[in-house]
């Protein structure tokens, strides 16, 4: 286990930058997610932890000691690829002591952590099998036990639960969460879905075109989102265009309150954003922040209903219960409690 | 260091697979070229001026080569093909007997079984012609063609057919439009080697052409072990024209097509 | 609807009847007219009995031996060092860099060149008088034709090996090529991870993974010069010469007789090279289980 400092790390393919002066710190045993839409260089990254891909410049520290020039397979940065997980000319038991077997341990040895392994990641008697005769995921399982067997410094993880399907999700994401706990390894894993990321990390690293918009505890994203871009990547689009004076915000739709403890942005030109599951549909009299909005849509979707408004030329989503019943073109009051608003800055 | 050994490698490569090749340019045009002279001390354009008359009997054997080579091709793409699918993309009775049939004469010597047909065919009269000759290239090429065309139809799939089926294209149409252009790339290939097996066989032919079917490699064979090296550049060169040319093509295939090739490695 | 499932059921046989047909009658009949000749049915000349005579005949020839061990031993020699070769090539090859399908190209040149052309080639190259020999005296290096080793017509078949070599290493080499390429880099950087230096990535990860493709190429190879006739013939010694060329020559013999002998000799090769195929298969079902 160790910290994880990442420094200016920057990598060019040709005149593409895939990571632009990437700087992060990961403490020791904590897990992040690298989050971003597919291309965004969270996995270039991953693989310039582990050394199969070389920065173009920058540095990359374990417990604060630069590794940059040792190779991957010396430097303990082990990585679970979303696909083609296992060797397939190995069994189980072949596949979870290959990093064992690498470092000249005996096959006595290798035997008892294998079983060991397997036993934590809930397949013991599997060693025996092949490859092929197993689930996705268990195979997936089998991955990761064969990454831990080797009490790796820094564990990377690329997509691992894209190719499972919804329940397997589930105990997948609950069993990495619970070993990462029980052995404390310092985990990245990257990932395109937020919901993913939110569940499962301590830190998130969102990333776009390279560039690193944001680092901070997944609560953050929801609420303190820095810019509208990462404010639409975890789905709030709701914006007001408006300016900021002191505790009164000026907008199209009349003046709003907000909580001066809260927000980051300076007075001036400002976005109000609420998020859609914040917003209150049912005002009671005497309300503040009461706007008026026109329903252009609504959507059952199950759980509750979905919203879709126009608020002074901006679109807006919210989430009623589910047995709301609106029409379209009406108008409608909603309530934006001065304590869920966030103030963003104009792009 | 490791930059460095790979260039050298790279330009051995280069090296040796011109080697046996490239200098026969030269001896084709040599008149005196004894050792240790590094190039002929006489130059001519004998070797070309003789193989160009019809008493060398290079041109009849290139026309036979070639006619040969081309028929046995287009009868194994006809033969081939529907075994090559039916092997790879169905499960029937027997499946596993006809795989091992058509894959024993790729292992089995070739002259084992011309030597049995050779007496079969002087009862039908079909030794010394050419449709007696094309009959005994089939026997190497056909297995080969079901080979890699069986490992291009499993890669290829059924999906593009069957999408292609529920859109309404009949059997011919998706025969045309998807079946076709999908294997095209790997089919090539095939019918490269087919050609080039064809192209290439030696005694299968001395012994059911009988002399009268006079093939290249038949024309070639006593000017190499006569040491006429001269006049046996220029046939080799002859000979090796439309491989070459036909290589040329199917490179990129080669190269790229895994499945293809991948067939040779599931034997 | 009886009749559609009776289509269905008849389709797979139809579409490979034609390959099977041909091949059972030309191939199997052939084989089968030589079996007969060899255990003596030879109407020809008037032999209809069915003994085992020729088989004695042929097992106790101590000819037949030699040139049985001169046969396998190009065959297993000219495989091997094709297969090695062929592997160590098609790692260079594999990656992408400048020029790299030039390379991939000039790699690939021999796979369509006639045999006789190479052997052609190599005799140009490396008899006593040859490019090699030639180039030798201009660098010092011998004095006189005789000076440089005998390579051709030489018991152990230098050249012939040669010749093979430049045709079967693309040809397996290019098959690698594409198994390697089907296989992509992940395997290699998981073993990486977790810790394996260039030489175990190499012995336990890709090479269990070529092998299939390898050990299939190699029994075309084996079996490729184990029937070889006309190189063997070109650039061989006369004894002890190839299994083939040995029967062939008793074939041909004017001397009828000697022809069941021949078939004897042909039906022997058979019999090897299905053990070897059979070999093959078990041992390819027992790496390959995947």
């Amino acid at each position: 286990m160790s910290s994880v400092v990442l420094r200016d790390l920057t990598r060019r393919f040709g005149s593409v930058t895939a990571v632009d002066r990437l700087n992060l710190e990961i403490e020791s045993g904590e897990l992040v997610a690298f989050l971003g839409p597919s291309g965004c260089g969270k996995t270039t990254t991953l693989r310039m932890i582990t050394g199969l891909l070389l920065p173009t410049s920058g540095d990359i520290l374990f417990d604060n000691k630069s590794i940059i020039t040792v190779p991957t397979e010396k430097r303990g940065a082990v990585m679970v690829f979303q696909k083609h997980l296992l060797f397939p000319t190995m069994s189980v038991g072949q596949n979870v002591g290959f990093g064992l077997k690498m470092q000249g341990i005996a096959k006595q040895e290798i035997e008892r952590r294998v079983d060991e392994m397997l036993e934590l990641v809930k397949l013991p008697g599997f060693a025996k099998r092949r490859a092929h005769e197993l689930s996705g995921g268990q195979q997936q399982r089998v991955a990761l036990a064969r990454a831990l067997v080797v009490r790796p410094t820094v564990l990377l993880l690329d997509e691992p639960l894209a190719n499972l399907d919804a329940n397997l999700r589930l105990e997948m994401r609950e069993l990495i969460r619970s070993i990462q706990r029980e052995l404390g390894i310092t985990t990245v894993f990257v990932t395109h879905d937020q919901e993913e990321a939110v569940m499962l990390a301590d830190r998130i690293a969102l990333m776009f075109d390279g560039v690193l918009q944001q680092y901070d505890v997944p609560h953050s994203f929801y609420q303190r989102p820095k810019t509208v871009r990462v404010a639409h990547f975890f789905r709030n689009d709701n914006l007001l265009a408006g300016v900021r004076r002191g505790e009164v915000i000026e907008t199209a739709v009349g003046q709003l309150r907000i909580d001066p403890t809260h927000v980051t942005q300076p007075d001036g030109k400002v976005l109000v954003s609420v998020r859609p599951e914040d917003v209150q549909l049912t005002p009671k009299l005497g309300d503040s922040n009461c706007i008026e909005a026109k329903v252009l849509l609504q959507v059952y979707m199950g759980t509750h209903t979905q919203i879709q408004l126009d608020v002074a030329g901006h679109t807006w989503l919210v989430h009623g219960p589910a047995e709301w019943h609106v029409n379209v073109g009406e108008m409608i009051t909603l309530q934006l409690p001065q304590a869920r608003i966030w103030l963003l800055p104009t792009a | 260091m490791k930059k460095a050994l790979r260039w050298v490698i790279l330009i051995g490569i280069v090296i040796v697979s011109i080697a046996p090749i490239l200098p026969q340019f030269i001896w084709s045009f040599s008149h005196r070229w004894l050792f240790p002279a590094l190039l002929p001390t006489t130059w001519s354009t004998e070797p070309w001026e003789y193989v160009m008359t019809p008493s060398s009997r290079v041109g009849e054997g290139f026309a036979n080569s070639l006619a040969i080579a081309v028929v046995v091709s287009i009868f194994s793409i006809l033969v081939g093909l529907p075994a090559a699918r039916a092997l790879a993309l169905h499960d029937f009775r027997g499946k596993s007997a006809v795989e091992w049939l058509l894959m024993v004469p790729i292992i089995v010597p070739g002259i084992v079984a011309t030597m049995g047909i050779h007496q079969v065919f002087i009862r039908l009269n079909l030794t010394d012609t050419f449709i007696g000759v094309c009959l005994v290239h089939l026997i190497p090429c056909i297995p080969y063609m079901v080979l890699v065309m069986s490992s291009v139809f499993a890669n290829y799939g059924t999906d593009l057919e069957d999408t292609a089926r529920t859109l309404g294209a009949g059997p011919l149409n998706v025969l045309r439009y998807v079946t076709l252009p999908g294997i095209l790339p790997g089919l090539l290939v095939a019918t490269m080697f087919t050609f080039l097996i064809s192209w290439g066989q030696y005694i299968t032919t001395v012994l059911i052409g009988g002399g009268v079917i006079i093939t290249l490699p038949m024309v070639l064979f006593p000017f190499i072990s006569g040491t006429n090296y001269a006049t046996a550049a220029a046939v080799s060169l002859i000979f090796v024209a439309p491989a070459v040319l036909v290589l040329f093509f199917t490179s990129r295939q080669l190269g790229r097509e895994s499945s293809v090739m991948g067939g040779f490695g599931r034997l | 609807m009886r009749w559609l499932t009776l289509m269905e059921k008849l389709r797979s046989p139809l579409m490979v009847l034609p390959a099977v047909g041909v091949i059972v009658i030309l191939f199997f009949g052939g084989l089968l007219v030589g079996l007969q000749q060899s255990l003596g049915y030879f109407p020809a000349i008037d032999s209809y009995e069915v003994t085992l005579r020729y088989y004695q005949d042929v097992l106790s020839d101590p000819i037949f031996f030699e040139s049985l061990w001169q046969t396998f031993r190009l065959a297993l020699l000219s495989t091997v060092m094709s297969s090695v070769l062929a592997i160590a090539l098609a790692l260079v090859l594999r990656d992408t860099f400048k020029g790299s399908r030039f390379f991939t190209f000039m790699f690939q040149l021999s796979i369509p060149i006639p045999h006789l052309v190479a052997a052609a080639g190599i005799v140009l190259l490396v008899t006593q008088s040859g490019l090699l020999a030639r180039g030798a005296y201009a660098l010092g290096l011998i004095a006189a034709p005789r000076d440089f080793p005998v390579l051709v017509f030489d018991r152990a078949g230098i050249a012939i090996q040669l010749t093979y070599l430049w045709k079967e290493v693309p040809f397996i080499g290019v098959v690698v090529l594409a198994v390697l390429q089907g296989i992509g880099p992940q395997y290699e950087e998981i073993a990486r991870t977790l810790g394996a230096n260039a030489w175990q990535r190499f012995r336990y990860v890709l090479l269990p993974l070529i092998m299939p493709g390898v050990l299939s190429t190699s029994i075309i190879v084996f079996a490729y010069v184990f029937s070889s006739y006309e190189i063997p013939l070109l650039l061989g010694v006369r004894f002890p010469t190839t299994l083939p060329v040995l029967a062939f020559q008793n074939y041909q013999d004017p001397d009828l007789a000697q022809r069941p002998q021949a078939m004897a000799m042909s039906i022997i090769l058979t019999v090897i090279a299905i053990v070897l195929l059979i070999a093959y298969k078990r041992l390819a079902k027992y790496t390959v289980s995947r």
